[in-house]
Protein backbone atom coordinates (compact mmCIF):
# COMPACT_ATOMS: atom_id res chain seq x y z
CA UNK A 1 0.00 0.00 0.00
CA UNK A 2 1.40 3.03 -0.68
CA UNK A 3 2.26 6.03 1.94
CA UNK A 4 -0.75 8.05 0.37
CA UNK A 5 -3.28 5.64 1.04
CA UNK A 6 -1.60 4.84 5.03
CA UNK A 7 -2.17 8.52 5.46
CA UNK A 8 -5.58 8.61 3.97
CA UNK A 9 -6.48 5.45 5.95
CA UNK A 10 -4.99 7.23 9.24
CA UNK A 11 -6.65 10.52 8.87
CA UNK A 12 -10.00 8.98 7.65
CA UNK A 13 -10.26 6.38 10.92
CA UNK A 14 -9.05 9.38 13.10
CA UNK A 15 -12.04 11.70 12.09
CA UNK A 16 -14.40 8.86 12.14
CA UNK A 17 -13.69 8.00 15.36
CA UNK A 18 -13.98 11.68 16.75
CA UNK A 19 -17.15 12.08 14.82
CA UNK A 20 -20.51 11.04 14.57
CA UNK A 21 -22.28 7.52 15.52
CA UNK A 22 -18.66 5.76 15.92
CA UNK A 23 -17.51 8.19 18.61
CA UNK A 24 -20.73 8.28 20.44
CA UNK A 25 -20.78 4.42 20.65
CA UNK A 26 -16.69 4.12 21.26
CA UNK A 27 -17.07 7.31 24.15
CA UNK A 28 -20.19 5.60 25.71
CA UNK A 29 -18.24 1.42 25.88
CA UNK A 30 -15.38 4.13 27.26
CA UNK A 31 -17.76 5.53 29.77
CA UNK A 32 -19.37 2.21 30.63
CA UNK A 33 -16.34 -0.33 31.21
CA UNK A 34 -14.54 2.62 33.35
CA UNK A 35 -17.58 3.18 35.48
CA UNK A 36 -17.89 -0.43 36.58
CA UNK A 37 -14.52 -0.58 37.31
CA UNK A 38 -14.38 2.39 39.53
CA UNK A 39 -15.70 0.56 42.53
CA UNK A 40 -12.96 -2.23 42.17
CA UNK A 41 -10.55 0.57 43.08
CA UNK A 42 -8.66 -0.20 46.00
CA UNK A 43 -9.20 3.52 47.79
CA UNK A 44 -13.25 3.23 47.60
CA UNK A 45 -13.32 -0.25 48.98
CA UNK A 46 -10.76 1.05 51.99
CA UNK A 47 -13.16 4.12 52.56
CA UNK A 48 -16.35 1.48 52.80
CA UNK A 49 -14.71 -0.70 55.14
CA UNK A 50 -13.49 1.68 57.28
CA UNK A 51 -17.21 2.96 57.63
CA UNK A 52 -18.72 -0.24 58.09
CA UNK A 53 -16.84 -0.71 61.02
CA UNK A 54 -17.43 2.18 63.06
CA UNK A 55 -20.71 1.95 62.41
CA UNK A 56 -20.43 -1.83 63.90
CA UNK A 57 -20.54 -2.20 67.66
CA UNK A 58 -19.07 -5.88 66.93
CA UNK A 59 -15.99 -3.70 66.08
CA UNK A 60 -13.32 -2.00 68.19
CA UNK A 61 -13.26 0.94 65.45
CA UNK A 62 -17.04 1.59 66.16
CA UNK A 63 -17.45 5.02 66.61
CA UNK A 64 -18.77 4.66 70.47
CA UNK A 65 -15.54 2.73 71.64
CA UNK A 66 -13.39 5.81 71.29
CA UNK A 67 -12.38 5.24 74.97
CA UNK A 68 -13.05 1.78 75.97
CA UNK A 69 -11.05 -0.60 77.47
CA UNK A 70 -12.03 -4.04 77.64
CA UNK A 71 -14.25 -6.72 76.02
CA UNK A 72 -17.00 -5.38 74.02
CA UNK A 73 -20.21 -6.52 75.19
CA UNK A 74 -21.89 -6.97 71.80
CA UNK A 75 -19.12 -9.89 71.28
CA UNK A 76 -20.23 -11.49 74.22
CA UNK A 77 -23.73 -11.99 74.09
CA UNK A 78 -25.05 -8.28 75.65
CA UNK A 79 -25.16 -5.39 73.14
CA UNK A 80 -23.27 -1.95 73.55
CA UNK A 81 -26.45 -0.75 75.42
CA UNK A 82 -27.08 -4.10 77.52
CA UNK A 83 -25.31 -6.25 79.40
CA UNK A 84 -25.44 -10.21 78.61
CA UNK A 85 -27.57 -12.39 80.64
CA UNK A 86 -26.09 -13.74 83.51
CA UNK A 87 -24.25 -10.04 84.26
CA UNK A 88 -24.85 -6.80 86.50
CA UNK A 89 -24.68 -3.57 84.72
CA UNK A 90 -22.00 -1.44 87.22
CA UNK A 91 -23.91 1.58 88.77
CA UNK A 92 -21.09 3.15 89.19
CA UNK A 93 -18.55 4.37 86.03
CA UNK A 94 -16.29 6.43 83.47
CA UNK A 95 -18.08 9.01 81.03
CA UNK A 96 -16.12 10.67 78.08
CA UNK A 97 -16.76 11.58 74.45
CA UNK A 98 -16.55 10.24 71.31
CA UNK A 99 -17.22 12.14 67.90
CA UNK A 100 -20.00 10.26 65.58
CA UNK A 101 -18.58 10.40 61.98
CA UNK A 102 -22.25 10.25 61.10
CA UNK A 103 -22.81 13.92 62.03
CA UNK A 104 -19.51 15.01 63.48
CA UNK A 105 -20.71 15.92 66.95
CA UNK A 106 -19.53 14.50 70.48
CA UNK A 107 -21.76 12.66 72.27
CA UNK A 108 -21.22 11.96 76.23
CA UNK A 109 -20.64 8.28 76.05
CA UNK A 110 -20.86 6.13 79.39
CA UNK A 111 -18.60 2.61 79.87
CA UNK A 112 -20.74 0.62 82.44
CA UNK A 113 -18.99 -2.35 82.89
CA UNK A 114 -21.11 -5.41 83.43
CA UNK A 115 -20.15 -7.99 86.29
CA UNK A 116 -20.34 -10.86 87.93
CA UNK A 117 -18.89 -13.23 85.55
CA UNK A 118 -15.28 -14.21 84.61
CA UNK A 119 -13.50 -12.46 82.03
CA UNK A 120 -15.72 -12.68 78.01
CA UNK A 121 -12.56 -13.16 76.48
CA UNK A 122 -13.95 -12.03 72.78
CA UNK A 123 -12.90 -8.36 71.30
CA UNK A 124 -10.15 -7.14 73.55
CA UNK A 125 -10.51 -3.35 72.79
CA UNK A 126 -8.17 -0.79 74.19
CA UNK A 127 -8.66 2.88 73.52
CA UNK A 128 -8.16 6.22 74.97
CA UNK A 129 -9.35 9.41 73.96
CA UNK A 130 -9.98 11.70 77.15
CA UNK A 131 -8.61 8.80 79.57
CA UNK A 132 -6.45 10.04 82.41
CA UNK A 133 -3.93 8.40 84.63
CA UNK A 134 -5.39 6.45 87.06
CA UNK A 135 -4.51 9.05 90.08
CA UNK A 136 -7.56 10.74 88.03
CA UNK A 137 -9.63 7.81 89.06
CA UNK A 138 -13.05 9.45 87.79
CA UNK A 139 -11.45 9.68 84.22
CA UNK A 140 -9.51 6.73 84.25
CA UNK A 141 -10.96 3.48 81.95
CA UNK A 142 -8.50 1.80 83.72
CA UNK A 143 -10.62 1.46 86.85
CA UNK A 144 -12.29 -1.88 87.40
CA UNK A 145 -15.96 -0.16 87.60
CA UNK A 146 -17.01 -3.30 89.00
CA UNK A 147 -16.36 -2.37 92.39
CA UNK A 148 -19.97 -0.42 92.70
CA UNK A 149 -21.20 -4.09 92.20
CA UNK A 150 -21.90 -6.86 94.50
CA UNK A 151 -19.00 -9.20 92.78
CA UNK A 152 -16.45 -6.84 91.68
CA UNK A 153 -16.00 -9.39 88.72
CA UNK A 154 -15.11 -7.97 85.56
CA UNK A 155 -16.81 -9.03 82.35
CA UNK A 156 -17.50 -6.53 79.58
CA UNK A 157 -18.12 -3.08 78.74
CA UNK A 158 -21.03 -1.21 77.19
CA UNK A 159 -20.98 2.20 75.46
CA UNK A 160 -23.66 3.92 76.46
CA UNK A 161 -25.13 7.49 74.49
CA UNK A 162 -26.05 9.90 77.59
CA UNK A 163 -26.49 12.93 75.31
CA UNK A 164 -24.51 15.18 73.26
CA UNK A 165 -21.87 16.82 74.96
CA UNK A 166 -21.08 20.48 74.94
CA UNK A 167 -16.90 19.83 73.79
CA UNK A 168 -15.29 17.50 72.66
CA UNK A 169 -12.52 16.09 75.19
CA UNK A 170 -10.56 17.57 77.07
CA UNK A 171 -11.69 19.91 78.92
CA UNK A 172 -10.36 23.90 79.04
CA UNK B 1 -28.50 34.96 104.80
CA UNK B 2 -31.17 37.22 103.38
CA UNK B 3 -28.28 38.51 101.78
CA UNK B 4 -26.82 35.43 100.26
CA UNK B 5 -30.71 34.26 99.10
CA UNK B 6 -30.90 37.68 97.54
CA UNK B 7 -27.19 36.76 95.64
CA UNK B 8 -28.66 32.98 94.52
CA UNK B 9 -31.75 35.00 93.12
CA UNK B 10 -29.53 37.84 91.31
CA UNK B 11 -27.60 35.18 89.83
CA UNK B 12 -30.24 32.98 88.75
CA UNK B 13 -31.68 36.05 87.35
CA UNK B 14 -28.49 37.29 85.86
CA UNK B 15 -28.17 34.37 83.96
CA UNK B 16 -31.79 34.09 82.55
CA UNK B 17 -31.14 37.11 81.06
CA UNK B 18 -28.38 37.20 79.59
CA UNK B 19 -28.47 33.53 77.76
CA UNK B 20 -27.88 30.79 80.82
CA UNK B 21 -28.55 28.27 78.41
CA UNK B 22 -24.95 27.89 76.91
CA UNK B 23 -23.45 27.99 80.44
CA UNK B 24 -26.09 25.49 81.72
CA UNK B 25 -25.28 23.37 78.86
CA UNK B 26 -21.76 23.09 79.65
CA UNK B 27 -22.25 22.62 83.09
CA UNK B 28 -24.80 19.72 82.60
CA UNK B 29 -21.77 18.04 79.82
CA UNK B 30 -19.42 18.77 82.55
CA UNK B 31 -21.25 17.03 85.39
CA UNK B 32 -21.70 13.96 83.05
CA UNK B 33 -18.02 13.97 82.74
CA UNK B 34 -16.73 14.75 86.08
CA UNK B 35 -19.47 13.73 88.94
CA UNK B 36 -22.21 11.85 87.01
CA UNK B 37 -20.23 8.15 86.21
CA UNK B 38 -19.90 7.86 90.31
CA UNK B 39 -23.04 10.07 91.38
CA UNK B 40 -25.56 9.18 88.85
CA UNK B 41 -27.92 11.09 86.65
CA UNK B 42 -29.77 11.89 89.42
CA UNK B 43 -27.00 12.90 91.89
CA UNK B 44 -28.21 10.30 94.58
CA UNK B 45 -25.32 8.03 94.67
CA UNK B 46 -24.79 4.51 95.87
CA UNK B 47 -26.14 3.71 99.18
CA UNK B 48 -22.95 3.02 101.21
CA UNK B 49 -20.16 3.70 98.74
CA UNK B 50 -21.21 7.44 96.62
CA UNK B 51 -22.60 9.92 99.00
CA UNK B 52 -25.44 11.62 97.57
CA UNK B 53 -25.37 15.24 96.21
CA UNK B 54 -28.29 16.57 97.58
CA UNK B 55 -26.06 18.46 100.52
CA UNK B 56 -23.92 20.30 98.18
CA UNK B 57 -26.12 23.54 98.56
CA UNK B 58 -26.12 23.17 102.45
CA UNK B 59 -22.01 22.92 102.28
CA UNK B 60 -21.89 26.09 100.63
CA UNK B 61 -23.92 27.68 103.09
CA UNK B 62 -20.88 28.34 105.34
CA UNK B 63 -17.17 29.05 104.83
CA UNK B 64 -16.37 25.40 106.30
CA UNK B 65 -18.34 23.78 104.58
CA UNK B 66 -17.12 25.60 101.22
CA UNK B 67 -13.72 24.37 102.30
CA UNK B 68 -14.42 20.84 102.36
CA UNK B 69 -16.67 20.62 98.96
CA UNK B 70 -13.43 21.85 97.56
CA UNK B 71 -11.23 19.58 99.46
CA UNK B 72 -13.02 16.33 98.10
CA UNK B 73 -10.51 14.47 95.60
CA UNK B 74 -13.09 14.60 92.95
CA UNK B 75 -13.89 18.27 93.18
CA UNK B 76 -10.13 19.27 93.82
CA UNK B 77 -8.86 17.29 90.82
CA UNK B 78 -11.54 17.89 88.55
CA UNK B 79 -10.53 18.41 84.87
CA UNK B 80 -11.91 21.86 84.45
CA UNK B 81 -10.64 25.53 85.41
CA UNK B 82 -11.76 27.15 88.34
CA UNK B 83 -14.61 28.73 86.95
CA UNK B 84 -16.24 26.17 85.34
CA UNK B 85 -15.58 24.65 88.26
CA UNK B 86 -17.64 27.25 90.50
CA UNK B 87 -20.38 27.18 87.60
CA UNK B 88 -20.87 23.36 87.54
CA UNK B 89 -20.72 23.64 91.61
CA UNK B 90 -23.79 25.87 91.51
CA UNK B 91 -25.44 23.79 89.18
CA UNK B 92 -24.79 20.80 91.08
CA UNK B 93 -26.13 22.60 94.37
CA UNK B 94 -29.51 24.11 92.65
CA UNK B 95 -30.08 20.89 90.82
CA UNK B 96 -30.03 18.41 93.62
CA UNK B 97 -31.18 20.53 96.36
CA UNK B 98 -34.15 18.82 98.15
CA UNK B 99 -37.40 19.83 96.88
CA UNK B 100 -39.01 22.42 98.76
CA UNK B 101 -35.59 23.94 100.11
CA UNK B 102 -34.32 27.33 98.93
CA UNK B 103 -30.83 26.98 98.84
CA UNK B 104 -29.28 30.54 100.35
CA UNK B 105 -25.52 30.62 99.15
CA UNK B 106 -22.87 33.14 98.03
CA UNK B 107 -22.18 32.41 94.62
CA UNK B 108 -18.56 30.54 94.42
CA UNK B 109 -16.10 32.75 92.19
CA UNK B 110 -13.20 31.47 90.62
CA UNK B 111 -10.53 33.08 92.81
CA UNK B 112 -11.98 30.85 95.97
CA UNK B 113 -12.59 28.23 94.12
CA UNK B 114 -8.39 28.74 92.94
CA UNK B 115 -7.85 29.23 96.83
CA UNK B 116 -9.52 26.58 97.89
CA UNK B 117 -8.50 23.63 95.64
CA UNK B 118 -5.14 24.55 96.03
CA UNK B 119 -5.19 24.49 99.97
CA UNK B 120 -2.88 22.12 101.05
CA UNK B 121 -3.44 19.55 104.02
CA UNK B 122 -7.63 20.28 103.36
CA UNK B 123 -8.48 17.12 102.58
CA UNK B 124 -7.38 15.87 105.64
CA UNK B 125 -10.20 17.57 106.89
CA UNK B 126 -12.42 14.79 105.76
CA UNK B 127 -10.83 11.88 107.69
Amino acid sequence: MSRLDRMTERAARSLASRLSRRSFLGQLGALLAGGAALPLLPIARGAAAETAREDDPTRCEYWRHCAIDGFVCACCGGSATACPPGTEMSPITWVGTCRNPADGRDYLISYNDCCGKGYCGRCFCNRNVGDRPIYYPHRSNDINWCAGTSTNVYHCSTAIVLGVAAEAQPER
Amino acid sequence: MRASAACVLGLALALALVGEAPAQRLAASDYALQCRGCHGADGAGVAGRVPSLRGVAALLETSAGRARLLAVPGVRQASVSDERLATLLAWVALRFAPSGAAPAFAPLGPEEVGRLRAQRGSSQRLR
